[in-house]
């Protein structure tokens, strides 16, 4: 089976010229637009919606990049649903506006028609670094170089992107597609060094010392959480996190051959777990299970990808909460499950899974996918060791400048909110316009 | 009711008729097709015997439908002729085209119907030639159609049609700034039809049934699609009326959705012929001095139906009474009932049928004077 066909083709084609324009036709033109207030990245699809409808082409997609310069991939991988479509007023007429579609098909006409928002801006403001090329660190590194500085961005992996180009699977956001969104930044200045992690002891705050004149931290949560220690060593077990950076690195032979034909039960309810559960049915396998302890109603993907994980043919566990792994001799055997239902409300405002005593079972699994979240990588306040962190080992700041306890060692304010949300997103891109570059 | 007649357009063979190609331009507003469709075609560029052959054929396999020969002459000989030859091959009636607005010729097209003593003449040479009903077809580029509509009845029209299309210039290329349709670079003023054009139609329709002295049976044209469409030119005083463009843009399938609302519609209303229709609107057409100024409305919002875009707040804010407030809280408009004037826009723009409506006010209600921005410089003003 040829694995790499199977990602190669993008699942959403994305809209046609005739699509986006019927769209944007039904489209109310709000005052004050709910979907723009919506947005917590400060995009204002009001204001791009209503230049795409009076055939201000340019002008909608100048507003998309000024504000956030990743908008391509913005526009697919967004949750809008969740966001500027859920405010939208045309939902009381029929149905809400497709918002992050019109956003994308700007995007890709502007690629089609050669239109560039930037020019390359002169850079005599000084040298500034910035740790990890994922959405916050390639967003404030652009944002830097229009302000007029030398961007360096130092990348630990291989490739630029982060999640962008690790964390989803290439049929949603394919590595061309992105690679045009990045080279609008690249354009601009930027500087991405691969394969060069910032790990040593205080590496982070060594910039500083190596002729930066500041430094911006946005390395990302890439340490998964585990349902158990130690589940590392089973064999058939894996994080989310692992699983689709194989993907694509491109191991399919190395996933395809444990998972074709087999039985895969996929722990989550997020877009991530929905991304694994999909991967694994185009690896082949015989049966998919999504596990999610609590309704689907609850699930924290968006309607529109469960239902279409769903027609795929993945069967969802719902009310079902996984609690270890079966294993033999090293090798796992199934997932143990007890069976749930809901109680009063949490925090969250969600209802609370109960455990039904008494009521364990075990999927019989050849691999288990956990895709129920991730946090601060172990070690990383190590890189940055004088810079102030909370518990969950977050890098404290100012929230109005972003700035950490080290003077000139900063967080961009985006990166920054995404931490806290625990909602991978794209955030505030204000710059920080106090920055001055000794 | 129903579709009983079709029609032709002939002309003589003296002048070869070659199409420019392309031949017609569609305009389109938003995502809505075809909204005005214009054309640069030169009445029929197929010859003149087959246009007879096909008179013929239609009256031998449809001998219960009327057919309609439309006609245009270059010349008062060939007006003659072509009456004389269209009611030897069967036609029930004559149309006489002065109207098509893209021919060059003088005299022909558009350019007889500006000129009311060649209407007159063209229409006096075809009476002699044919007993048939005469139809003459009215311009609409023209100040007041009853002049030559007046004219074609002196020269013996039993009917007049309206309207031809309106000269018009649909668009016009961005990159090479030709109008369209494009012909090879090259664009002309030519003939704009379609839903765009049906309030022009109403009036020159309207305009001709209310004079007295014409006093013939008018044919309605111009941007009809739907039973209500055809209602209304009935309604302004045709009692019949013709479709084009409708035809073009949607096939013949469209006929039977007039027929059947308007039957529908009849029904509903209690009347039992079209003809008890024609004209029903006339009375109620005035001048706008006759209107009664005493009684003043304004807007009624339903807002318990409202979705909270705020288009009416935009519109009243920007190009009216500046009558409402908005709740962003809430996201809702709340009107200044003293401050709307009654213009309506903000129902013209609300996405939800029917939530803005207009109301009557008592006779004691006032409007509130409009403000006035520089009244601390009236000492400046000089009058």
């Amino acid at each position: 089976m040829n694995y790499a066909e199977k990602f190669k083709e993008m699942n959403d084609k994305g809209f046609t010229w005739g699509q986006a324009s019927a769209e944007a036709n039904r489209c109310l033109l709000c005052y004050d637009p709910p979907c723009s207030k919506g947005c917590p990245a400060q995009t204002d699809p009001g204001t791009f919606i209503r230049k795409l409808r009076l055939q201000n082409v340019t002008g909608a997609v100048r507003t998309i990049k000024e504000n956030n310069i990743l908008g391509g991939s913005c526009g697919i991988l967004c949750p809008t649903p969740l966001l500027c479509e859920l405010e939208c007023s045309a939902t009381e007429i029929d149905r809400p506006i497709q918002i992050g579609k019109i956003q994308r098909f700007l995007v890709q006409h502007s690629w089609e028609t050669g239109f560039k928002v930037f020019e390359k801006p002169k850079a005599d403001k000084g040298r500034v670094a910035v740790v990890g090329s994922g959405p916050a660190g390639l967003s404030c590194a652009a944002e830097l170089a229009k302000d007029g500085y030398s961007v360096t961005i130092f990348e630990a992996r291989p490739k630029p992107g982060g999640v962008l180009a690790y964390g989803v699977p290439a049929y949603r956001l394919p590595e061309d597609f992105f690679a045009i969104d990045l080279k609008d930044i690249t354009d601009l200045g930027v500087e991405i060094k691969c394969n060069a992690p910032v790990d040593k002891k205080g590496g982070a705050e060594d910039l500083l010392k190596e002729g930066y004149g500041a430094v911006f931290l946005a390395p990302g949560l890439w340490e998964p959480i585990r349902l158990r220690e130690n589940s590392e060593n089973i064999e058939g077990v894996f994080t989310a996190t692992e699983f689709l950076a194989a993907m694509r690195e491109g191991k399919y032979e190395e996933f395809g051959a444990g998972i074709a034909g087999g039985n895969i039960a996929v722990i989550g309810g997020g877009s991530v777990a929905i991304d694994s559960a999909e991967t694994a049915k185009r690896l082949g396998a015989k049966d998919v299970y999504l596990v999610y302890r609590r309704s689907f109603k609850q699930m924290p993907s968006e309607e529109g990808e469960r239902v279409e994980a769903l027609k795929e043919g993945i069967h969802f566990l719902l009310l079902n909460q996984p609690v270890d792994f079966v294993a033999e001799n090293g090798k796992l055997k199934g997932l143990k499950v007890v069976r749930t239902k809901l109680g009063e409300k949490d925090y969250s405002g969600r209802r609370r899974p109960v455990e039904i005593p008494g009521s364990e079972w075990v999927i019989d699994a050849d691999v288990v996918i956990e895709a129920i979240g991730s946090k601060a990588v172990e070690n990383s306040t190590d890189w940055y060791p004088s810079v102030k962190t909370n518990a969950k080992k977050y890098i404290e700041i100012d929230k109005e400048t972003g700035a950490t306890s080290v003077n000139l060692l900063m967080v961009f304010l985006r990166a920054a909110i995404l931490y806290e949300d625990r909602l991978w997103l794209w955030k505030p891109c204000r710059m920080v316009k106090s920055l001055r570059v000794p | 009711m129903g579709r009983s007649g079709i029609q032709n357009s002939c002309n003589g063979d003296r002048l070869p008729i070659i199409h420019p190609s392309p031949r017609m331009h569609g305009y389109h507003y938003g995502n809505k097709r075809l909204v005005g469709l214009q054309n640069v075609e030169q009445t029929s560029d197929r010859g003149f015997k087959a246009n007879l052959l096909d008179i013929m054929y239609l009256k031998k396999h449809y001998p219960d439908h009327i057919v309609m020969a439309s006609i245009m002459g270059f010349s008062n000989r060939e007006w003659y002729d072509l009456a004389k030859a269209v009611t030897g091959a069967g036609a029930d009636m004559i149309e006489l085209n002065f109207s098509c607005p893209h021919m060059t010729v003088e005299g022909s097209g558009a350019k007889v119907g500006q000129v009311q003593e060649l209407v007159q003449k063209f229409t006096e040479t075809v009476r002699k030639a044919s007993d048939l009903p005469l139809v003459a077809k009215m311009t609409p580029n023209i100040t007041d159609i009853n002049e030559p509509a007046l004219y074609a009845k002196m020269g013996g029209a039993n009917g007049i049609s309206a309207i031809n299309t309106v000269r018009g210039i649909s668009e016009i290329g961005l990159d090479d700034f030709v109008p369209k349709p494009n012909v090879f670079g090259k664009g002309a003023i030519s003939g704009y039809s379609g839903p765009a054009v049906k309030p022009i139609g109403l009036r020159f329709i309207a305009e001709m049934a209310l004079n007295k002295e014409l006093g013939l049976p008018l044919s309605g044209i111009g941007g009809i699609e739907t039973w209500i469409d055809a209602l209304e030119y009935l309604l302004a005083g045709a009692t019949t009326i013709q479709v084009t463009t409708g035809i073009i843009h949607y096939g013949y399938r469209i006929v039977e959705d007039m027929i059947e609302g308007l039957s529908d519609f009849m029904m509903s209303k209690g009347i039992e012929k079209v003809a008890d229709l024609v004209g029903r609107a006339l009375p109620h057409l005035v001048e706008t001095d006759e209107f009664d100024l005493k009684r003043q409305g304004i807007t009624n919002y339903d807002l318990d139906r409202c979705v909270g875009c705020g288009q009416c707040y935009i519109v009243c804010n920007d190009s009216a009474g500046q009558a409402l407030e908005w709740d962003s809280e809430k996201r809702r408009p709340k009107l200044i009932e003293d401050k709307c004037l009654s213009c309506m826009v903000c129902s013209f723009v609300c996405p939800v049928d029917g939530l803005i409506t207009y109301r009557e006010m008592p006779s004691t209600w006032k409007r509130r004077e409009t403000e006035t921005l520089g009244r601390e410089l009236q000492s400046r003003l000089k009058l």
